[in-house]
């Protein structure tokens, strides 16, 4: 039975987070930000509570291994800056040892006895919005691919690597179910490596979340998207339909025109992991 | 005879035995626990992926040790002394997120009164009390089923709001057993956290039966290759194990 592989330190998963940065996601979404930024930001926080999930007070946990490989123009590159940048995967205790910044943010908090208090938290910064140039889907998704077999070749007996995929258009360098198709018969003895796929778009209406079927959907392009797609496993499909999305035997693991709650949810439900050790 | 008369009801509190081991010779253990001849025992399972929990879980059973009178008030006393052990505002920013999520256990405390003819049993989260009359289990608390072990348990938290599951409890009935020793043969009191405790629901019905095993450990030495021969045998699940023992 795939998916059960404990997580633990000896044995960590991975989660890479391949992200489009064309000069398309610079475009305004409702809320009047660019959709770059809100991709940003919702990654940033996402590493953040990767990060936290794994910290306690005497360090950080390795868990997991990270990534975030960023596409635009011509590039395929590590979506990190700094120290990070030199490679694509990196463990939990690096990630959280090298941030572009720390920035302090107030959020108001519930203490528990009917009141609210202001907490000053600090919130760290790992990736910068960018948005430029073409497409390159087919080259990034390659990259995706050495990525993870070299990882599952160092972690035979791991939780399998989680890809979280977002992108807002199509393809300018090739068709990249090819690709995705390579990515997803990877595997480790826990399982096939899991892709999700994420269209964002500033419209709002139209979007089709977690479908069972590519009949439903409008055009080539969402049909491809769903079929380069993965299933959600069962710990993943309870947690998305307890998150009130309807879920059904054979849900994949992709959002088209998903708005900015659906890009929320999908960065949530999809790190989060089956097991962790020693609860 | 009438039934009270084959109690083996004690005058005096005896010392129970206590044993724990860590998940692994190179884990910390983050189960703490604590008993007295005064009749009251606690235990606490620290949840390993939350900040600080051994502290919180050595909090929380000293506590109740010293006062088993468990309500908010109490529980707001102990997430005080919690945050005191740390400076929130100093933290590196990793570690402040993780101290504000807050630090999670269970904890179970039994308080045997008169000599057992009324034993008050509290339990919130995971960690089980079995009451038992020779190798007969007679009741279990709060868990009864293996199967219930696989459910994310409601822990006590050091974030108040992760506690407000307490809110829709009744904390003198939902969390609460009564017990008593009377009219039992060979009463026994077992407490013990969630990994001995599913081993032990699950082995209920095996000739020798769980609590005739359970009996034989009369040391640290022997509660150790005890655990690490069922987790070898895949029978028990690798975690901190701790069993507070009154027979």
């Amino acid at each position: 039975m795939s998916y059960q592989a404990e997580i633990s330190r000896d044995n960590p998963t991975c989660f890479l987070f391949v992200i489009d940065q064309s000069g398309s996601m610079d475009e305004i979404t409702e809320a009047g930000r660019s959709k770059a930024n809100f991709v940003a930001d919702v990654l940033n926080k996402t590493l953040y509570t990767l990060v936290t999930s794994c910290s306690k007070s005497d360090g950080v946990r390795n868990y997991f291994d990270v990534g975030v490989l960023a596409y635009g123009g011509a590039d395929v590159t590590s979506g990190f800056g700094g120290v990070l940048s030199d490679g694509i995967v990196h463990p939990i205790h690096a990630i959280s040892e090298h941030t572009l910044r720390v920035e302090e943010r107030k959020k108001k908090v519930d203490d528990g006895a009917g009141g609210i208090i202001e907490l000053t938290t600090k919130f760290p910064i790992w990736f910068d919005p960018k948005s430029a140039g073409g497409t390159p889907m087919r080259a990034a998704l390659n990259k995706t691919k050495e990525t993870v077999a070299e990882w599952c070749e160092a972690h035979p007996g791991s939780y399998p690597p989680t890809i979280l995929h977002v992108t807002d258009g199509q393809s300018t360098d090739g068709a990249p179910e090819e690709m995705a198709e390579g990515l997803r018969q990877i595997s480790t003895k826990d399982g096939p490596v899991l892709l999700f796929n994420l269209h964002v778009t500033t419209a709002g209406g139209g979007e089709k979340v977690f479908p069972t079927t590519e009949s439903d959907l409008g055009d080539d392009y969402s049909r491809m998207l769903f079929r380069m797609s993965s299933p959600l496993p069962a710990h993943l499909a309870k947690f998305a339909s307890d998150k009130g999305y309807a879920i059904a035997e054979g849900s994949r693991g992709f959002i088209f025109n998903g708005d900015p709650q659906c890009v929320v949810d999908f960065f949530e439900i999809g790190t989060r992991p089956k097991l962790v050790a020693d609860r | 005879m009438r039934p009270e008369a084959r109690s083996d009801v004690h005058a005096k509190p005896r010392l129970p035995l206590a044993f724990s081991i860590a998940k692994a010779d190179d884990k910390h253990n983050e189960d703490r626990f604590h008993r007295s001849t005064k009749g009251v025992y606690a235990l606490s399972d620290g949840a390993s992926v939350s900040f600080d929990s051994a502290s919180w879980a050595r909090i929380l059973v000293r506590r109740y040790a010293h006062n088993p009178d468990f309500n908010r008030a109490w529980l707001s006393a102990a997430i005080a002394e919690f945050a005191r052990l740390y400076d929130r505002e100093s933290l590196p920013w990793m570690k402040q997120a993780s101290f504000d999520k807050g630090s999670f256990a269970s904890l179970l405390g039994v308080r045997v009164i008169d000599g057992g003819r009324l034993i008050q049993v509290l339990s919130i989260g995971d960690s089980i009390a079995v009451l038992c009359d020779g190798d007969r289990i007679k009741a279990t608390f709060p868990i009864s089923a293996p199967s219930e072990f696989t459910r994310s348990p409601q822990l006590l938290c050091t974030n108040p709001v992760q506690n407000a599951f307490l809110d829709k409890a009744d904390v003198g009935f939902d969390l609460v057993a009564d017990w008593t020793f009377r009219g039992l043969e060979q009463p026994a009191l077992l407490c013990m956290t969630d990994a001995l405790g599913h081993w032990l629901l699950s082995q209920r019905d095996q000739d020798p039966s769980p609590i005739s095993v359970l009996r034989k450990v009369r040391t640290a030495n022997a509660f150790a290759r005890f655990v690490r021969e069922e987790r070898a045998a895949g029978r028990m699940k690798r975690d901190d194990t701790t069993l507070i023992a009154l027979w």
